[in-house]
């Protein structure tokens, strides 16, 4: 086989492979060498990053499908995750948050379809009525307006935001959904270690102290040069011209960072900090997908914005 | 075929379906197979005696028995006998309806046999996440047997995900904490369910 004869995806697939194995083996032999708290860290992104990238390759070789459904179980597991460690729904809001969970595969098969009005509007003013409808109904009024609140916005974060991803492979062909979805993946990703690594380099000015100690102006600024640089050199896998790579690159590391510090300062109010507030030895799901959270959908209306609708 | 069919539950469907609604059991080396013990758990939900009887090896499943109230299971026989079936249960009646002297003897007569038992010292599942008094059988229990090792388990969250008196299983991040298995050196009935309970709630931190 002729490495000239694979397309783009398999091409960034076998880059994602490449940096996936050397990255394992660094934190690896790092950790035999001077083992810590920091290389563990590194070691479970490492692990969840390979359990992205086995989904992008499954979807990429063997059918869409399995996506869809790998996203879908993904924004299920986020779901539960965040109405596990939610201080603010009540314990009679338990079969309100069942049906939050049903409009997952609804919100899924839509995005299958590439049915985008209904995609667009099922959250937001059909489950946004629904849940309220569902909880006055119950008509426990004590802190009401908090679960109208707070349930819909879980799914907003878990749901939504997310099963854009999954809608990526629903753009025509001419766009290249496959690609663009690991574009927006990859890049955001990276815009974290970027974002991480500049910050441990020069790092000196917080931006945002009292929520997420570790940013700095220094990491975010060299982030955005660095995710902008990567936007363009992976512009092959997209429909973009260089111009559009750049803002594509811009507007995944702003609303990355943006995603990361609504998720941190979510955590913060749980407690999450403090021991004996959560279940141990459970979540790291929303910790993984916090950039994507923000990223996803306004990379996807990017997309649609300057390739589809025009 | 008894036993099969505890395998086919217990080490087939129920495992994915705990995974799913989002109970996690730790640690992974937990129960040596070919053992002897008394699973002591406290108690919130029936989701518990599924997560527990999940995480006995495969051949003890069908000398492995969860301790039940004749009074709740045995309401009708159908459900006394699904429940003897399909969980494997033991069927006592409540210390309150005069059945304790009986029930510590049937009890003691599995064990005798070799089986081991799963009991909720608690009695009842009681309010979400809220641990009620123990009661004592679980310490006349041990008081008799003190060869037989009890496994301290802390069961965290499944309250939320099927309360008591509710039908709708709803999923939410649920863990079983199992502690190691320990012999009883205390000698009185009260200091043995002191202890017993110290060790459940130790292993929340």
């Amino acid at each position: 086989m002729h490495f000239e004869h694979l397309t783009s995806i398999h091409q960034m697939l076998l880059v994602i492979l490449g940096v996936l194995v050397f990255a394992t083996l660094l934190f690896w032999i790092w950790k035999k060498i001077k083992p810590g708290a920091q290389v563990d860290e590194l070691m479970t992104r490492t692990k969840s990053w390979w359990v992205m990238a086995s989904i992008f390759a499954i979807a990429a070789l063997v059918h869409p499908i399995i996506s869809f459904i790998a996203f879908a179980l993904l924004s299920f597991a986020a779901l539960r995750e965040l109405s596990s460690i939610s201080k603010n729904a009540r314990i009679e809001d338990r079969s309100v948050i069942f049906w939050a969970y049903l409009a997952i595969p609804i919100q899924y098969f839509f995005a299958y379809m590439g049915w985008m009005l209904p995609f667009l509007i099922f959250i937001p003013v059909f489950m946004f009525t629904w849940i309220p409808f569902i909880l006055v109904l119950k008509g426990h009024t004590q802190d009401i307006a908090r679960s109208m609140s707070v349930i819909p916005t879980h799914l907003m974060l878990t749901v939504y935001s997310l099963s854009h991803l999954a809608y990526l492979l629903s753009l025509p062909i001419s766009v290249g959904g496959r690609g663009l979805l690991l574009y927006v993946v990859f890049l955001t990703e990276m815009n974290d270690v970027f974002q991480f690594t500049w910050g441990k380099l020069l790092g000196r000015n917080k931006i945002i102290e009292k929520i997420s100690p570790n940013k700095t102006w220094e990491g975010f600024i060299g982030g955005l040069l660095s995710t902008v640089l990567a936007s363009i050199l992976l512009k092959f896998l997209t429909p973009f011209t260089t111009y559009e790579a750049i803002g594509a690159g811009l507007l995944i590391a702003c609303t990355g960072f943006v995603g990361d510090i609504i998720v941190s300062a979510i955590k913060r109010d749980f407690g999450l900090k403090d021991t004996g507030t959560v279940i141990k030895g459970h979540g790291g799901i929303l910790d993984r997908m916090d950039s994507l959270i923000i990223s996803a959908p306004f990379f996807f209306y990017y997309v649609y914005l300057l390739h589809i609708v025009r | 075929m008894k036993h099969l069919l505890l395998i086919l539950i217990y080490k087939g469907v129920m495992p994915l379906f705990l995974k799913f609604i989002g109970v996690k059991i730790t640690p992974k080396k937990r129960l040596q197979p070919n053992m002897q013990y008394i699973i002591v758990a406290n108690h919130n939900s029936h989701i518990d005696t599924m997560a527990l009887m999940s995480s006995i090896p495969a051949k003890d499943l069908n000398r492995t028995h969860p301790v039940a109230a004749a009074t709740y299971f045995g309401k009708n026989s159908w459900l006394a006998v699904l429940s003897k079936l399909f969980v494997n249960t033991i069927l006592i009646k409540r210390s309150e309806e005069g059945g304790e002297s009986t029930a510590l003897d049937t009890l003691g007569n599995f064990l005798s046999k070799g089986h081991s038992l799963i009991i909720f010292p608690e009695g009842s599942r009681g309010e979400p996440e809220k641990m009620q008094a123990f009661r004592k059988g679980i310490g006349v229990l041990l008081q008799r047997y003190p060869h037989i090792p009890y496994i301290p388990v802390y069961i965290q969250g499944t309250g939320k995900i099927l309360p008591k008196g509710e039908r709708l299983i709803v999923p939410y991040d649920a863990i079983v904490h199992f502690g190691k298995p320990t012999f009883c050196k205390a000698q009185t009935v009260e200091t043995i369910v002191v202890n017993v309970k110290n060790k459940i709630l130790r292993l929340k931190d």
